[in-house]
């Protein structure tokens, strides 16, 4: 069905070429093409890739932030001995980010999945209600009174992110 | 086809026509089906040119719907011959 809005227009516009691009026939997706679009409509793979990229994305945030830390004793240390120092520093400090972030995308990717596949609807509630699960497990250690405003926190960011994402492709 | 091994060139043109009429009614089906399923399911604005996942699995149940319904009914015509 979209090859032939393209053919149409191809057609209209080499209306004054010689040859004329013939018109497509309609052409129903094969069962590789629909297994292929489908793998992407599967709640376990998307969580894991998102989770992936969070994870990608907490060690980039680590390692920044872990750059930016001072050693404490730097009169006393060597050139070298600060770089090792510093390395060490970085490096947990983005594989602790690597985790949370992998955690947190996961989560999320997870929830607002299975929500939107029970609602069978492209909201923003999907966005509002798996932000709060996702806050929500993040800050379930400290108490209800934590775990209700981390939810409400985190879904407020998401639906933030969310509307600038969608404004902005 | 209680006639011999190769029918009739009126049975097959009966036949002909028979499959000609079912082929008709399928394409009309499958046009009412999509039709009914796309103005329920895809919203008009059309943000992305991709399917979402609730648009799909909204198609799903559409189509499992309205193909449980086609039968359905077919079956309570079938079964009840006089008219109601």
């Amino acid at each position: 069905m979209t090859s032939n809005p393209d053919s149409d227009s191809q057609n209209a516009s080499s209306s004054q070429d010689a040859s004329k691009p013939p018109i497509q026939t309609i052409h129903l997706p094969t069962m590789e093409e629909i297994q292929g679009q489908d793998i992407w409509n599967n709640c376990a793979v998307r969580s894991v890739v998102s989770g992936v990229m969070g994870g990608g994305l907490g060690l980039a945030m680590g390692l920044f932030l872990g750059a930016l830390d001072n050693p404490l004793m730097q009169d006393q240390m060597t050139g070298r001995q600060q770089l090792i120092y510093q390395a060490k520093q970085m490096g947990q400090r983005s594989w602790s980010s690597c985790k949370a972030f992998a955690v947190m995308g996961f989560v999320f990717s997870a929830a607002e999945c299975v929500v939107e596949k029970a609602r069978a609807k492209h909201d923003i509630t999907n966005t509002v209600v798996a932000g709060c699960v996702t806050g929500g497990a993040i800050s379930a250690r400290g108490g209800p009174k934590a775990t209700c405003v981390g939810c409400a926190g985190f879904a407020a960011f998401s639906v933030v992110i969310e509307k600038f994402l969608e404004r902005h492709t | 086809m209680a006639a011999g091994n190769a029918p009739s060139a009126h049975e097959r043109e009966q036949i002909i026509g028979m499959m000609e009429k079912e082929m008709e009614y399928r394409v009309d089906m499958f046009n009412k089906l999509t039709h009914t399923c796309f103005s329920k399911c895809v919203e008009n604005k059309y943000k992305e040119a991709e399917l979402n996942m609730g648009e799909n699995s909204c198609i799903d149940r559409c189509v499992s719907k309205y193909w449980q319904v086609t039968n359905l009914v077919g079956q309570l015509l079938g079964n009840s011959r006089p008219p109601m």
